[in-house]
């Protein structure tokens, strides 16, 4: 039985179309699963079945009743009930108080007699508080009941999203990227946690996540969103090894076979970092979204930093350009020590940070923008090389760079970087919303870079081309450096890349162990096993190798050999 | 009634039966400056809902005290009639403004919004409050003068009518706060606060935006115009002045710099709105070290200003939502040294 049907949902903003008629059915007692990469309008379609959006064309039906023209606090008396990706939780109130107004609300309690603590009130109150305590037990909340919802970190945040939806007796639950920042094992429990609501609670859900093994494992049957458009759906089973989903993921295979990487110059191995990050964990507020990442970057060298979303990438990148403080570890520069400093003094060192969106300034021309190097510089910068570079900046020198296409923004962003003669740059999500042809033409800039002796750490959705261009590669996962090594090999490995996005997880307990970056790991075993295993399995392998005075690969291949054996 | 409650009325009647008897034995103008203080904590206490609990940011305070005041002043001057009729329909009028002025704030938000409500503020303030189109509401120039006036039928001459409009008001705005303070704890007050907290998480948790927010400005303007309603009375005549524009960004500073989630800070805010400035006046000349200094009026919002900056670096909650820390937290301190639970709720 059809419990929510959405036919032809078209939703536009400016001459961007996030959403190009999408349909979608879901049955009662169904998860449904909704996946895609970023921009692929997931939040999109999910204010518009809240109401928090109105489509500029296409219907919703729930339970019969057109939704259209409703107002969001009236489909959520139909029984629709959301979290949010980015948290709305009411900090000021205690979780217990979270619950109790979505309760209220949908009772129509009586301002007056509420204000006046008149008995009906009184009593309509103790009955919501009542409820609202059972819902935290089921949710294992218990002992939150009576705190701030704001002093919660953020994982705990997240159920009580989840529990204060449950509050308003939903007959649908939308789940907004319930998984965001939680590591495997929470991530596990929360796919528990579903299974439990749905029985106990008898709510339909959708769900959006990027973590794919929380979505293959709860949901009946997932669609998958692509700029806009439904790419896929099916089973679960049937879209994890759908090729274009893969692709949508990865990007398309690129035409450069792994056998011709002669084009990559080998980097000076034997070369002093550049960059030396040790051991760095950091994070915002209650959160920590990196635990222990060390990395290196030499000089010349092209680095990519890949994994899925809210795996820690460009928490990274913030805690190396100074943008947020990390909590442990330290990151040297060109043998200088930057751990804290603030972020334009490491870029007056020539470690230049295009970060997510490109932090240009979009009322300013292409030439100013670039005329404002001059200023960081301290002395006049000629820049006419940066249209040497770019030409297409050239004919728009006078054009503001807001009107910009994102691709020609992106260009600008690069341009203005390789102006200050950085060192090294860190480009976070090059290619985010671009189109292939300019992605392509992008990565040739980032060869023109190496060229010119620029090292670049990259932070990339489209992985083929990432590792196309890149020296080495570091794959994330779960706030921590799960495998790295030389693009090449990388390359060749195609499904252990595509696993971490796509939850294929290590069936045997730990394949092999490595620390990420190569030290205090055996380097004989880097090359013999491939390096994947989880963070806390890592932590422990360590903590062995540590007792026992052995190096860590040593541990670990007889840790293998005991599970070969049994 | 649950014992908080019970706690809640015997504060108020104690702060009322000791405020009560503050200005008695003073002149005539400590008396006029103590019925002026509740006047503007009336508005002030209209910012607390407003800003404090629903998070909607008004500079036109002043502007609904001013329609309270006008309506006051018409229906005594021109109809005679029971004076706490003509605070109802002060009320009234004021309410239906707030009605009106809150439709803009269902689209806006922030900086916007406060540029909308300070447009309405000078509209009524260089407009409405001093043109001849006006005259039937406003009086003319000279406005309304009170020299007499009944309340509940008994009548208030000029030599006992400052103390009784002053124990009147005193007693309406502790009934009107621990209204509020219950409200703020109520589920209407949650629904306020959560309007607050995240609008979005709000109206999708089924609380209806358009309905509260209205009534959010409907009430909040009602507050402030029953305490301008009685500005006739206290000060025997209404001009244009006191409800000018600068008088609602005074509200907006001191509300802030008070605290504006809390309703004592109102009435604190609305004594050093009320006193501060006269007693400069009075006191503010003299010589020191055998320089003459005159401290005039203008002293009072250089004041302010500096304060408002003081408070915002050291105590961000406002004076009074400070205090109210500290106070907590040195209690379960003590609390936690003699190994006595205290409950801080």
């Amino acid at each position: 039985m059809t419990m929510l049907r959405v036919r032809d949902m078209t939703v536009r903003f400016g001459g961007i179309v996030a959403l190009d008629g999408i349909s979608l059915d879901l049955n009662r007692g169904e998860i449904l699963g909704l996946i895609g990469p970023n921009g692929a309008g997931k939040t999109t379609l999910f204010n518009c079945i809240s109401g928090v959006i109105h489509p500029d064309r296409g219907s919703i039906f729930f339970e019969g009743h057109s939704l259209v023209y409703a107002p969001p606090h009236v489909r959520a008396r139909f029984g629709i009930a959301r979290t949010f990706q980015n948290l709305q939780l009411w900090g000021s109130m205690t979780v217990e108080e979270n619950l109790v107004v979505p309760m209220d609300a949908l009772g129509r309690r009586n301002t007056f007699s509420d204000a006046l603590y008149l008995p009906f009130s009184t009593y309509a109150e103790r009955a919501s508080r009542e409820r609202a305590r059972a819902i935290l037990h089921v949710l294992e909340l218990d002992r939150h009941a009576r705190t701030l919802a704001a002093d919660l970190p953020a994982g705990i945040q997240r159920r009580v999203e989840i529990a204060r939806a449950l509050a308003m007796r939903p007959r649908l639950l939308l789940l907004d990227e319930p998984a965001a920042g939680l590591d495997a094992q929470e991530t596990a429990r929360l796919a528990e946690l579903l299974h439990a609501v749905r029985q106990r609670f008898h709510v339909s859900m959708l769900l959006v996540d990027h973590d794919m093994s929380l979505v293959l494992r709860v949901c009946d049957y997932v669609y998958v969103l692509d700029f806009g458009k439904l790419l896929a759906r099916g089973q679960p089973s049937a879209i994890r090894s759908d090729p274009k989903v893969i692709a949508a993921y990865l990007g398309e295979e690129s035409k450069q076979s792994t056998g011709e990487t002669t084009t990559v110059v080998a980097a000076p191995k034997q070369a002093a970092p550049l960059l030396e990050v040790k051991q760095v964990a950091a994070g915002y507020g209650g959160l920590e979204v990196i635990r222990d990442v060390s990395l290196q970057v030499r000089p010349g060298e092209v680095v990519a930093c890949i994994g899925a979303n809210g795996a820690g990438k460009t928490t990274t990148l913030r805690a190396i350009s100074g943008m947020i403080h990390p909590r442990r570890g330290r990151v040297m520069f060109a043998g200088i020590e930057v751990t804290g400093r603030t972020a334009e003094r490491i870029s007056k060192l020539g470690l230049i940070h295009i970060p997510e969106g490109r932090g240009l300034f979009p009322r300013l021309t292409v030439e100013d923008t670039l005329r404002l190097v001059s200023n960081t510089a301290g002395h006049e910068v000629d820049i006419t090389p940066a249209f040497q570079l770019f030409p297409k900046l050239r004919e728009r020198r006078r054009q503001l760079v807001g009107t910009l296409s994102g691709g020609e923004q992106q260009m600008v962003a690069m341009a203005r970087a390789i102006l200050s003669r950085p060192r090294l740059v860190m480009i976070d999500e090059m290619s985010q919303g671009l189109a292939p042809s300019v992605v392509r033409q992008l990565f040739e800039i980032i060869r023109v870079f190496r060229d010119e002796g620029i090292a670049v750490l990259l932070v990339e959705q489209f992985v083929e081309s990432a590792l196309d261009v890149a020296d080495r590669a570091y794959v994330f996962e779960h706030g921590s450096i799960v495998l790295s090594g030389a693009a090449v090999d990388l390359r060749s490995d195609r499904k252990l890349v595509a696993g971490s996005y796509l939850g294929t997880a290590v069936e045997t307990p730990a394949m092999a162990a490595a620390d990420g970056n190569g030290h205090r790991v055996d380097p004989a075993l880097m090359e013999i096993v491939s390096v994947r295993v989880p963070a806390k399995v890592k932590r422990a392998l360590e903590q062995r190798a540590e007792a026992e005075g052995r190096p860590t690969g040593a541990v670990a291949i007889e840790l293998l050999e005991k599970v070969d054996r049994q | 009634m649950t014992s908080r409650l019970m706690v809640r009325v015997l504060v108020t009647l104690v702060a009322f039966a000791v405020l009560a008897r503050i200005p008695v034995g003073f002149d005539v103008g400590f008396k006029f400056d103590s019925g002026l203080a509740v006047i503007w904590a009336f508005g002030l206490l209209s910012l607390v809902l407003l800003t404090g609990y629903v998070g909607q940011i008004s500079l036109c305070q002043a502007t609904f005290a001013g329609v309270g005041a006008y309506a006051a002043g018409m229906m005594t001057a021109t109809f005679h009639v029971d004076y706490i009729v003509a605070v109802a329909v002060g009320v009234a009028a004021a309410f239906a403004l707030g009605i009106i002025v809150g439709l803009p704030a269902l689209r806006l938000h922030g900086i916007t919004l406060a540029i909308v409500t300070l447009g309405i503020a000078l509209v009524f303030d260089r407009y409405v409050f001093q043109d001849h189109a006006f005259e039937w509401f406003t009086g003319g120039t000279g406005g309304w003068s009170v020299r007499e006036a009944s309340m509940f039928g008994l009548q208030m001459d000029s030599s006992k009518h400052l103390m009784a409009a002053y124990v009147v008001l005193l007693a309406l705005f502790c009934l009107v706060g621990l209204l509020m303070v219950n409200l703020h704890d109520s589920g209407a007050g949650r629904r306020f606060r959560a309007i607050r907290d995240s609008e979005l998480a709000a109206a999708t948790m089924g609380v209806d935006l358009t309905r509260y927010k209205l009534l959010a400005f409907g009430m909040s303007a009602a507050i402030a115009g029953l305490g301008g309603a009685f500005y006739p009375l206290v000060a025997g005549n209404v001009s244009p002045q006191p409800f000018w524009l600068f008088t609602s960004l005074q509200f907006a500073a001191i509300a802030v710099l008070m605290g504006v989630r809390y309703v004592p800070a109102a009435a604190l805010g609305g004594a050093f709105m009320a006193f501060v400035p006269d007693v400069l006046t009075r006191f503010g000349h003299g010589s020191l070290f055998g320089h003459q200094y005159e401290i005039s009026y203008d002293w009072f919002q250089i004041a302010v200003g500096v304060l408002l900056i003081v408070q915002l670096i050291a105590l961000p909650d406002g004076v009074w939502g400070d205090l109210r820390h500290r106070v907590r937290h040195a209690r379960s301190a003590v609390g936690a040294l003699g190994g006595r639970r205290v409950k801080v709720a």
